[in-house]
């Protein structure tokens, strides 16, 4: 038997790894899937005041901090037991959706991009965020850049700063925004729209009109009958900000819709003696193993669940989108039905983009935005309290306990990739079950389609570290199994 | 308005030795004020999110720590950023280095300086949830930091003297 490990080598210890052994024959054994996170944080948070925690966990991923500032500008109002002002609420919500815009403009082209627009089997070295720019155009790629830096525009006029936002505190927020800053942001807010109309243009000519590509995406390679989780609004449709959790079963029945208070009566965590990441599992469900099915209580927390658990989305173009996506896997376009395709979530990341831009502009022209309350100093203390927001990458949970000075006791992180580790490990392993195959050659093309079914998910490793040149390489090794020995090294990195 | 040459900070305050950038931003920001031509400026980034603080200037320090094969904690390097050459073969979006994001900008047409330099520090410590650096990299500040003013100090000049030959220029 032959191992096989991919490893995102990082000058960290303690970096990701898959392994995948192999038989003799070429047939797949087992799969293990590792991910390496910054250890300790929630120790290291102990100590503090709480207001400060806005400020430090950004220092948990250097690609999504403004996630974890949101959450945890939550769970603080919380602890005060504070309700921010309706203004300020409405300003964080937009700022979010503005960063919302500009992540998943990011990992539509720079790496879903690559597997569609440029195709899995293309060479390695055009398989890149420069080969989506030779095959779409340099002017798309402009509009991509044009697209971050609209993001970046809103979270500096709103977040204060425009590379870490630092207006948030318990009770809302520490800077108004004045008329001229509010027509700025309209302005941004329809140069959004445009730009997500654009990418749904891009979605429909260069992967939906490619059947090949459509029927990767629908393979049974690629596909997980798991719960589904999401926040959602009154309404039960989609939002990042705010909400109730939503979780649905594998056949889109309601299992749950809960106060982000209540997490803890919902979700547990199962531990891997190989692993330091815990996976996350239903506690009414039970964990049954890495399985799928109504009796095992895996979910995916991810942009296709978030569709999966809503009735739609809460803009027009979007709402267009979502139907037209759920017609077109399911041929059901009320969304009742929901889509496993794991290969869909690039396409559902794209309706949550159209949805993030369309968002954005409307928000941006509430007349309260410019209003002088935005603070409600809080008078009292909780001592605890939980802020959930909707990561790029999934639910993401934020839970502080203080004591009456506000200083943390404890605290407890669940981040969005680690929803999703159960998941991403059955996915690897069965994308690997039906490419590895008896017989069959491993090629850099099978490590390519092996590497999608989680590189859907955009898995957050552990990014904390940012020394030069930053980023996050991967190797490749495949083992004798029975003896231990590397057959072959193919380093992704190069 | 955007300053023409821009020193920029990489790393993360709360691990170890990875927090040398904010330090060395601290004591610069210091000693050099507020000046229109300079910015000093920290990021706890990765990838595309520096791109937007890079572009429109004519000269770019970057500064963090590094961790290389056989470096010595504490061990100052200096050199462009084009020798490093990381995969532009993307698995999720924390592999976008700032090489890749940089190339990406340029061939997007994006203004970025043809020459960015980079003095990094070598780490010894880049796990450790800490707000305090090991004591060799504490050791190699000073030195890191007159590096840093030398840089500093010829950009600057250059940048006077080109202002003067304009002007002398414009001279009928």
């Amino acid at each position: 038997m032959k191992s096989v490990v991919i490893d995102p080598i990082t000058r960290l210890e303690g970096h990701g790894k898959i392994h995948l052994f192999v038989e003799d024959d070429g047939t797949l054994a087992n799969c293990y899937f590792q991910i390496p996170e910054l250890r300790g944080f929630e120790k290291f948070c102990q100590g503090r005041p709480v207001e400060e925690l806005a400020r430090i966990t950004t220092r948990i991923c250097g690609v999504c901090p403004d996630a974890h500032h949101m959450a945890s500008a939550k769970a603080a109002d919380a602890v005060y037991g504070v309700t921010i002002p309706s203004a300020a609420r409405k300003l964080r919500e937009l700022m979010y959706n503005a960063f919302y815009a500009g992540d998943h403009t990011t990992h539509f082209f720079a790496l879903g991009g690559p597997d569609f627009v440029c195709g899995p089997d293309a060479p390695k070295a055009e398989r890149n965020i420069l080969g989506v720019i030779a095959k779409v155009g340099v002017d798309a790629g402009k509009k991509v850049i044009a697209q971050r830096a609209r993001g970046q525009r809103i979270i500096e006029i709103i977040g204060g700063k425009k590379v870490h936002p630092v207006t948030s505190v318990p009770g809302g927020l520490t800077k108004r925004i004045s008329k001229a800053e509010q027509e700025e942001m309209i302005q941004i807010g329809r140069e959004m729209v445009e730009f997500g109309q654009f990418t749904i243009q891009v979605l429909n000519d260069i992967v939906l009109a490619n059947q090949a590509y459509v029927d990767l995406i629908l393979s049974d390679t690629y596909a997980h009958r798991t719960y589904n989780m999401g926040l959602v609004d009154e309404n039960n449709k989609v939002t990042f900000y705010d909400g109730r959790v939503r979780v649905t079963d594998p056949n889109g029945k309601e299992h749950a819709l809960y106060e982000p208070k209540d997490y803890l009566d919902y979700v547990a965590e199962h531990v891997e003696p190989y692993s330091y990441l815990k996976y996350p599992f239903l506690k009414k469900v039970g964990w049954k193993g890495f399985v799928d099915g109504v009796d095992s209580g895996v979910y995916k927390a991810s942009p296709l669940s978030r569709l999966n658990v809503s009735d739609g989305m809460a803009t027009p173009l979007a709402q267009a989108e979502y139907e037209r996506f759920y017609e077109t896997l399911t041929g059901d376009r009320t969304g009742q039905t929901p889509v496993h395709s794991t290969l869909a979530t690039h396409w559902a990341r794209v309706v949550e983009l159209m949805f993030a831009c369309e968002a954005t502009c409307q928000q941006a022209q509430d007349d309260e935005l410019t209003s002088e309350e935005i603070l409600n100093p809080p008078d009292g203390i909780v001592g605890e309290g939980v802020g959930i927001v909707e990561a790029p990458r999934g639910t993401l949970t934020h839970h502080y306990k203080t004591d009456q000075n506000g200083i943390v006791t404890e605290a407890n992180l669940i981040v969005g990739t680690t929803n999703n580790n159960a998941p991403i490990t059955m996915s690897i392993k069965k994308a690997a079950e039906g490419l590895i195959t008896k017989g069959s050659e491993i090629t850099d093309g099978v490590l390519n389609r092996i590497e999608m079914a989680f590189r859907a998910y955009d898995p957050c490793f552990g990014c904390a570290t940012h020394t030069l040149p930053g980023g996050m390489p991967l190797e490749l090794i495949i083992h004798d199994a029975d003896t231990g020995e590397i057959v072959k090294t193919v380093n992704r990195n190069r | 308005m955007i300053a023409p040459v821009l020193v920029l900070c990489l790393g993360n305050e709360v691990l170890t030795d990875d927090r040398v950038g904010v330090v060395i931003a601290d004591h610069l920001r210091q000693r050099w004020g507020n000046l229109d031509e300079l910015e000093i400026a920290f990021a706890a980034l990765a990838g595309f999110r520096l791109l937007e603080l890079m572009r429109d200037r004519r000269r770019i320090l970057i500064v963090d720590s590094i961790c290389t094969c056989n470096g010595v904690p504490g061990e100052i390097h200096f050199f462009e950023l084009g020798v490093l050459t990381p995969s532009k073969n993307l698995t999720t979006s924390h592999q976008i280095s700032l090489p890749v994001a940089v190339e990406l900008g340029k061939q997007l047409g994006m203004n970025i300086c043809e020459q960015i330099d980079v003095l990094a520090i070598e780490a010894g410590d880049i796990e450790t949830l800490s707000e305090t650096l090991t004591p060799q990299v504490a050791a190699a500040v000073p030195a890191a930091l007159k590096r840093i003013d030398d840089w500093i100090r010829t950009q600057l000049e250059v940048r006077k003297h080109v202002g003067k030959r304009r002007l002398a220029n414009a001279r009928p």
